[in-house]
């Protein structure tokens, strides 16, 4: 088992973002590695921005566990590419965490900011405070986003959380922003608070809203009420703009004035 | 950089029937001369192919629509990312890349001229701007002309001297090089709904023909003897039996000139197919290559297809309609005030894609049966088929029927029951090659005139070293090879000086806008005409003093005058 243990410095210029894209469990198991990471126009060496404690020895992604603590705010693209392993971020983390994750766990005890597990394929991500927009989304001008895996927010996620979602799970256990699951097309989004407009262009999957979904838009058919896990929802199947294959489940809905 | 000696180069150069000498090449000033004494640079071409700059005579690279395919496609700008390095310039995108990422890439392969399909002449300024930031290559552009509305008009009224005289305003105002019609009259129907089903169907509006269209545009560019003859993309494109169509448009073009083509027909692999739908499609490239064959007045590109995704974009608006209704993914459709339209669809061709697998053998089978190099140029139709830096594939399935077979294995396995792909057994040679990738385009041109094409004396010295040693590479063979080496020169020689070496690009490169400028007289000069004012000012949205594009847009340039007959 390796334990790694990332401190940030205090910076100089601490609003600048750091690309970080090498924080992967799997890039520690080479004790030869460098790592590089991006401060706005310079590159830096990763003892440049934090203290690097390891402890241990790993034959696997597996094996290792890393762990970040101080201000990581700003500190984007942590775990880029992760196939296994460990990450637990003690505070907030930067935009992009977990792009493309195939496998492994990422656990943020802070606020995550935007485009949380974007095109994620495979594991987990837990994230205990809020997410900001995006979250377990594609990204721009792609058809399909978040593939597989597992995001789950404890908190509130901003707006366009699981946007062309093609597999996998999100569990928001918060609210929900504007557009939740828009051209959504396969997994599974579900919202335990409210939202506002979800599912826009549906194409497959499913979405459950179990606080109130307001200005639900008029392209889904009302299918009647049925229940789920003993709670009493209405079922729309949409969006109807497409094929309308996709299900929406809600406990309250409210039509735009 | 004075002078450059290019030392043991292994030149083929069709156009001087050099094929397979070695030779001592000399630059002076940009030129290629006799001999040069002390020369500042030397250059060891031992056992390296050393060819004539490249040249593509119909790529999508500037422009408006490309430039609409680069904001509707933000995916695409994820692939083919690049670093900045030395001098060189970040670049992104496979299918419309930055525009240094054309220049790079184009001159990476040996390219060093280009010309832009399809330019509309009111939104010219955008494709000469963007020229500016293509520093490696001369660049000119084809002007559209297939739903100009004064051009219809004199068509309608039998006045080819007026047609001939629009077509000289606009090509000098919007500094274009060539003729281009895009589906002749499709496009000005698209602007009320509809297309037209072959040459025969009359437009709305105006009740003239895509065949009077098309007869009419030739007779007037030859009035102006311009370098260039019209450039056509056919009516029907991408449609199951549009074979007929093709054969149709080629029975009709009469043979104006002595000199080269009367008719450049542009990526003719979309023209030649048959079946009365997708069921039934299958490739009709034998006929067409037959009528090729017949008429040494048609010089035809392959546009050939790869398998892949790219971006497709033509003035062509309803046919990138049907596109949209095939895929249901994002389309852009635009329509350009007096003078024709656009669209934008990306795509992706597949190997298990039966259509996809059919169009990728029609373009070869075309390649293979034009008997006549000269007459067939090689080209993707730059990013619709295929992006160009594709194009080292297809010299080598067009040289190995090896490498062609092994390919052909892979695809959908139907395909062999559509196309006679598979029964040919012709492998081009390096001087086919070497014609159909700058010889042909250079003559059907008309840039010979302007040293181009060529590496004789007075030429300009635009040279592409490439690491490949012909005496001991086996083309049917060694296919890995000719699609390496033909993807990164040793040296890519621009006016007299190294552009680019095995991928790494100079700043700059000396390059410069090829524009026409034909003389009329002054009856048929529009700019003075009362008609054609008033005409301009009542429907165009800006005026007719603030349309044509200033000097300051296009940077370097050469003014390629001519005398017209009208």
């Amino acid at each position: 088992m390796m334990r790694v243990i990332l401190e940030v410095k205090e910076q100089l210029k601490p609003n600048l973002p750091i690309e970080a894209e090498c924080i992967t469990p799997k890039n520690f198991l080479d004790p030869e590695r460098e790592f590089h990471v991006w401060k706005g126009n310079k590159e830096l060496d990763l003892t440049d921005i934090f203290h690097v404690r390891k402890d241990g020895n790993a034959k696997s992604a597996e094996q290792v566990e890393i762990t970040i603590r101080g201000d990581s705010s700003h500190i984007k693209r942590v775990g880029e590419y992760m196939d296994g392993g460990k990450i637990i971020i003690e505070h907030d983390i930067g935009m992009h965490c977990g792009n493309f994750m195939s496998g492994g766990l990422i656990e943020i005890r802070g606020n995550a900011d935007s485009w949380l597990g974007r095109e994620m394929h495979g594991g987990k991500i837990i994230c205990h405070g809020n997410a900001m927009d995006y979250a377990g989304s594609g990204y721009r001008g792609e058809k399909k986003g978040m593939r597989g895996g597992l995001i789950e927010i404890m908190g509130n996620a901003g707006d366009f959380a699981g946007e062309t979602l093609a597999g996998g799970e999100i569990i928001i256990h918060g609210n929900a922003g504007d557009m939740p699951g828009v051209d959504i097309k396969d997994g599974r989004l579900t919202i335990m608070g409210d939202c506002s407009r979800p599912c826009g262009n549906m194409a497959g999957g499913e979405c459950r809203v179990f606080g109130t979904a307001y200005d639900m838009l008029p392209t889904f058919r009302n299918e009647g009420p049925t229940t789920i896990d003993d709670v009493t929802v209405t079922r729309f199947s949409g969006d109807y703009t497409s094929r309308g294959l996709g299900t929406i489940y809600v406990v309250n809905c409210k039509y735009m004035d | 950089m004075k002078t450059l000696l290019i030392k043991n180069a292994y030149v083929i150069d069709p156009i001087q029937n050099i094929n397979g000498e070695t030779m001592d090449i000399a630059v002076r000033d940009g030129k290629i001369v006799d001999d040069v004494k002390n020369p500042d640079e030397v250059i060891d071409a031992q056992g390296m192919l050393t060819l004539p700059g490249g040249i593509d005579s119909h790529t999508h690279f500037s422009g408006t629509k490309v430039n609409f395919g680069r904001y509707m496609s933000p995916e695409d700008m994820r692939a083919g990312r690049t670093s900045r390095k030395g001098d060189m310039h970040a670049t992104a995108g496979y299918s419309v890349p930055t525009t240094y990422g054309n220049s790079y890439r184009y001159a990476k392969m040996g390219y060093t001229t280009l010309l832009e399909g399809a330019m509309a002449p009111m939104e010219a300024r955008h494709t000469h701007e963007e020229f500016r930031y293509t520093p490696l290559q001369d660049c000119l552009a084809n002007t559209l002309f297939d739903g100009n509305w004064f051009a219809l008009q004199a068509i309608q009224d039998g006045d080819i001297k007026r047609l001939a005289g629009v077509l000289a305003w606009y090509l000098s105002a919007s500094k274009g090089f060539g003729v281009k019609l895009t589906n002749p009259g499709g496009t000005e129907a698209w602007g009320f709904g509809k297309d037209v089903s072959c040459i025969n169907e009359p437009i709305p509006r105006f009740g003239i023909t895509p065949r009077e269209i098309i007869v009419k545009m030739i007779e007037a560019n030859e009035m102006l003897n311009l370098p260039h003859s019209v450039h056509l993309h056919c009516n029907n494109l991408g449609k199951p039996g549009n074979y007929m169509c093709t054969l149709d448009t080629y029975d009709a073009i009469p043979d104006l000139n002595d000199k080269r083509q009367s008719l450049y027909s542009t990526h003719v692999q979309f023209h030649s197919y048959g079946g009365s739908s997708w069921k039934d499609f299958c490739s009709k490239a034998e006929d067409i290559a037959r009528s090729v064959n017949d008429k040494p007045h048609i010089v035809i590109d392959t546009g050939q297809v790869m398998f892949g995704k790219t971006t497709t974009m033509t003035a062509d608006g309803p046919m990138e309609f049907n596109l949209y209704r095939l895929y249901h993914n994002k389309w852009s459709n635009h329509d350009v005030e007096m003078e024709t339209g656009s669209g934008v669809i990306p795509v992706q061709y597949k190997k298990k894609n039966l259509v996809n697998a059919i169009m990728w053998s029609i373009g070869l089978e075309l390649g293979l049966l034009v008997d006549d190099p000269w007459r067939c140029i090689l080209a993707t139709d730059n990013p619709n088929g295929a992006p160009f830096v594709k194009y080292p594939e297809v010299m080598a399935l067009l040289m190995s029927k090896e490498y062609r077979d092994k390919e052909f294995a892979t695809l959908h396995k139907s395909t062999g029951k559509r196309v006679i792909l598979p029964s040919l057994e012709r492998e081009l040679t390096w001087n086919e090659i070497a014609i159909m990738t700058r010889s042909a385009q250079a003559r059907a041109l008309g840039l010979v005139d302007y040293g181009k094409g060529y590496l004789g004396e007075g030429a300009e010295a635009d040279i592409a070293i490439y690491p490949i040693d012909v005496a001991t590479t086996d083309p049917t063979r060694d296919y890995e090879r000719i699609i390496n080496g033909f993807s990164s020169t040793e040296y890519t020689i621009k006016r007299g000086e190294v552009v680019c070496r095995r991928g790494t690009c100079t700043p700059e490169g000396n390059h410069a806008t090829y524009w026409v400028k034909p003389h009329v007289s002054p009856k048929y000069d529009m700019s003075t005409d009362s008609t054609f004012i008033d005409d301009f000012n009542r429907y165009y949205s800006i005026r007719m003093a603030n349309y044509p594009i200033g000097e300051e847009y296009i940077g370097r340039n050469v003014c390629m005058e001519t005398e017209a007959s009208i």
